[in-house]
């Protein structure tokens, strides 16, 4: 008898993931099997055991059974995103061909690739469940009440990796047939996690616990919530922790909310199942192909700031380049978005030089998005500038120049409006904070352009951009700390003063001297 | 002679309305054990048809049957029956050529007692056998080529499609394939669908040749009945009288553009 496809499906992405560890490939499972059992029956009980007050006092307290569907939504939310942000991140059809020319059920191969991975995610599952069922367990709960308790997490959990897994063969068909939808794909990926960082911020410091405990609000958050499927678990969960022992106290709720988990679980399952067809196919979707529109104002003016002749032609092509992948467009939005939520969860600094900070340190993250972009086309679209004459001066500047005109203004619009929401602002002091702000970013672009010359990545899955990007925003965190802790005190001095005599003089010396550098790398790359 | 693909007014008509008619009411047959080339420009329409006889899209009209299999009723079958060697395949880089032939054969359910045989003996033949362990993003394109060949034949199929398989070769490596592709249909009896647009190659190797324009088949038979048919003295000619070219005059019409402005 013929092995199922789908398993031959399953065990083929089990392999491809497993490929980095193929000497181990064979003991893997029960180095992780037996890890595990390590984790759930001594390491999770004995965290618990540390902390077995407070978490007794927590399931007793109003805002637990909130706090818990809130904590399961987010996981749930996590767990459907998470299988769909990978795809985004590089959409890949080539290998549809292949199942396509097979006979093979499309169903087959969905369920194989969602099982495929599965092991991986259960890892994630079973640390999770694992600590609850620790946390559960001193109530006095009974066997099957904690049987259901750790079913409860595992539907939960694997019913969003399923959604999760059916969204995004959705998606990969949808976006995968033409370069715009790849580079759809890859804005989304970055853009669709700012809904969890939100949900985090919240936590941290937006007030959540705080409003929670209010019970007028608790109750509205919890019918909200209970609508949802991740939350029905809870419920079941908090009538265990009420009822330890006693499973015929709950019966009703456990049946119809267990019940309902249960089904959905099932409904998802068939309902992804049904879909396959859609999720595999290499129909074409679209024949739209994008078209340039004539340069208008923008592109003009730009020109025109590029000095009208040649090099402003050359400015205008860098600027089409890179505003035309709405990838680059996604990590511009994605930053402003990050400070949009620092500022409505986290709070703006009370006072105004305060609010200089946190822009300060994340900032140049934009610019290292920005201007980092300049290799990440390959070799290729270098050696373009490298055998023009004056290539690499031209490219250089050009890089430059782009870079200010979309870091610095964007920068100096944060800066502005963070520091008019804080109290007691004046126009002088919304001045200074912005142009302080943008003199420093002008130079972290200078910094990035010359980082990344003299590091080059040339995909953003190089292991070199993801070390520029970490000693940009090392970098800058220092820079802000060595010019505030030891020159600000040494001198005594406030937090503009160090800004304007230590912290943009040092960025400045920095982005020269790493711009210089990096342009001579560049005349030397082969 | 036994005919083994025969299409029947298949078409595929995409956008509003089926404006475009990638291909448009197809009638063709190929014969046992016959070598066949489909020729024809850029965008002309190769790639869906291939598409079409192995199932992967669905046709906007007409059908085809393959070994008697109806694309559109046997689908399974047809797949069965067929192997593909696809123009851009994905090959699964992680896998080594070995464990991609496995899947494969699991995937066109050979059975398990004589699949790792077979797949040694694919690799011999395609002198992959020593770096059956290697992984496949460690191959070069050539050696990729010959495992996706090798991918193509791990079920043993009576009808083999080719699209494009040389385009992307060295010299070498392009002679290697071709040499393989008359083993297989002299010595395996093998039907072989070609798609290509490189001339020589569909000459050298095909009994006959169809040559496909905007969708439409506007020529069929042997080499030197098609260069009969132009009254033209080679294929490259012939080629060019059916689907239309650049006139010569026309190449440099820029540069005396550019001499007249100055």
């Amino acid at each position: 008898m013929p092995t199922p496809k789908w398993l031959v499906v399953a065990r083929n992405e089990y392999r491809i993931r497993m490929n980095k560890i193929r000497e181990i490939r064979p003991y893997f499972p029960y180095l992780v099997i037996g890890l595990l059992a390590v984790y759930v029956t001594f390491i999770a009980p004995r965290i618990v055991d540390l902390f077995i007050d407070e978490f007794l006092a927590f399931f007793l307290s109003q805002v637990a059974i909130a706090m818990v569907q809130i904590l399961l939504f987010t996981i749930f939310f996590y767990f459907i995103l998470l299988p769909i942000t990978n795809t985004l991140k590089e959409v890949q059809t080539s290998q549809l061909e292949i199942f396509l020319a097979a006979p093979i059920k499309p169903s087959d191969v969905l369920l194989g690739e969602f099982l495929g991975v599965m092991p991986f995610y259960a890892i994630a599952v079973t640390l999770i469940t694992g600590f609850f069922t620790a946390v559960m367990t001193p109530l006095g709960l009974g066997m099957i009440q904690i049987a259901i308790t750790i079913i409860i997490f595992i539907v939960t959990f694997f019913s969003a990796l399923w959604i999760g897994t059916v969204a995004a063969a959705l998606l990969r068909t949808k976006f995968g047939k033409t370069a715009r939808g790849k580079d759809i794909g890859k804005a989304l990926a970055l853009i669709i996690a700012l809904p969890m960082i939100a949900i985090m911020y919240a936590f941290m410091g937006g007030g959540l616990l705080e409003t929670l405990a209010d019970p007028g609000t608790s109750g509205i958050v919890r019918a909200i919530l209970g609508l949802l499927p991740s939350s029905w678990g809870a419920e079941v969960i908090f009538g265990f922790a009420s009822n330890p022992g006693n499973i015929g106290a709950v019966g009703f709720e456990t049946l119809t909310r267990f019940g309902g988990l249960i089904a959905f679980f099932a409904a998802v399952l068939w309902l992804g199942m049904k879909a396959a067809n859609r999720a595999y196919s290499l129909e074409p979707t679209t024949f739209t192909a994008s078209k340039a529109k004539p340069d208008g104002f923008f592109y003009k003016t730009v020109k025109y700031v590029g000095g009208g002749g040649s090099f402003g032609s050359l400015l205008v092509s860098v600027f089409k380049d890179y505003s035309r992948r709405l990838e680059n467009l996604s990590k511009i939005g994605y930053i402003v978005g990050l400070l949009v939520l620092i500022n409505i969860f986290l709070g703006g600094s009370e006072d105004l030089e305060g609010t200089l900070l946190m822009p300060q340190l994340i900032l140049p993250l934009l610019a290292a998005f920005v201007v980092g972009e300049v290799t990440l086309r390959g070799k290729e679209t270098l050696f373009i500038y490298k055998k023009t004459p004056s290539g690499v001066g031209r490219l250089v500047k050009a890089r430059l120049l782009h870079g200010w005109l979309v870091v610095v203004p964007i920068a100096g619009t944060i800066t502005a409006v963070s520091t008019i929401l804080a109290p007691q602002t004046t126009l002088i002091s919304m001045l200074t904070n912005t142009g302080l702000m943008m003199l420093t970013l002008a130079a972290s672009v200078a910094f990035v352009l010359g980082l990344s010359l003299l590091n080059p990545a040339f995909s953003d899955k190089s292991g070199n951009y993801v070390l520029n990007l970490m000693i940009v925003m090392q970098g800058w965190i220092g820079l802000t700390l060595v010019s505030l802790i030891v020159f600000g005190r040494a001198f005594d001095l406030g937090m503009y003063d160090t800004m304007l005599y230590v912290t943009v003089p040092l960025s400045w010396l920095l982005g020269i001297v790493f711009l210089y550098l990096g342009k001579r790398r560049l005349s030397r790359i082969e | 002679m036994k005919v083994l693909i025969s299409t029947d007014k298949l078409s595929k008509h995409y956008g509003k309305g089926g404006e475009i008619k990638a291909v448009d009411e197809l009638d063709l047959e190929v014969y046992e054990g016959e070598t066949f080339g489909l020729l024809g420009p850029n965008g002309a329409g190769k790639t869906t048809t291939v598409r079409l006889l192995n199932c992967i899209i669905k046709p906007t009209s007409g059908t085809a049957t393959l070994n008697g299999d109806d694309i559109l009723k046997d689908e399974t079958e047809v797949k069965r029956v067929t192997g593909l060697l696809a123009e851009s395949p994905g090959l699964y880089e992680k896998l080594s050529a070995y464990e991609f032939l496995e899947f494969m054969g699991a995937l066109y359910d050979v059975p398990k007692d004589i699949l790792p045989e077979r797949i040694d003996n694919l690799l011999k033949l395609f002198g992959l056998h020593d770096r059956r362990d290697y992984l496949l993003e460690g191959y070069s394109r050539g050696m990729k080529q010959k495992i996706l060949i090798a991918a193509a034949l791990i079920h043993d199929p009576p009808i083999l499609f080719l699209d494009e398989p040389t385009s992307m070769l060295d010299p070498r490596a392009s002679l290697m394939v071709k040499d393989l592709i008359k083993k297989l249909a002299n010595s395996a009896g093998k039907t072989i669908f070609i798609c290509s647009h490189i001339l020589p190659v569909v000459e050298e190797l095909c009994d006959r040749i169809g040559i496909i324009n905007q969708g439409r088949l506007v020529a069929v038979g042997t080499v030197d009945e098609i260069i009969a048919q132009t009254g033209t003295k080679t294929l490259e000619e012939a080629f060019i009288t059916i689907t239309g070219g650049v006139e010569e005059k026309e190449l440099l019409a820029w540069r005396e553009q550019k001499s007249a402005n100055a």
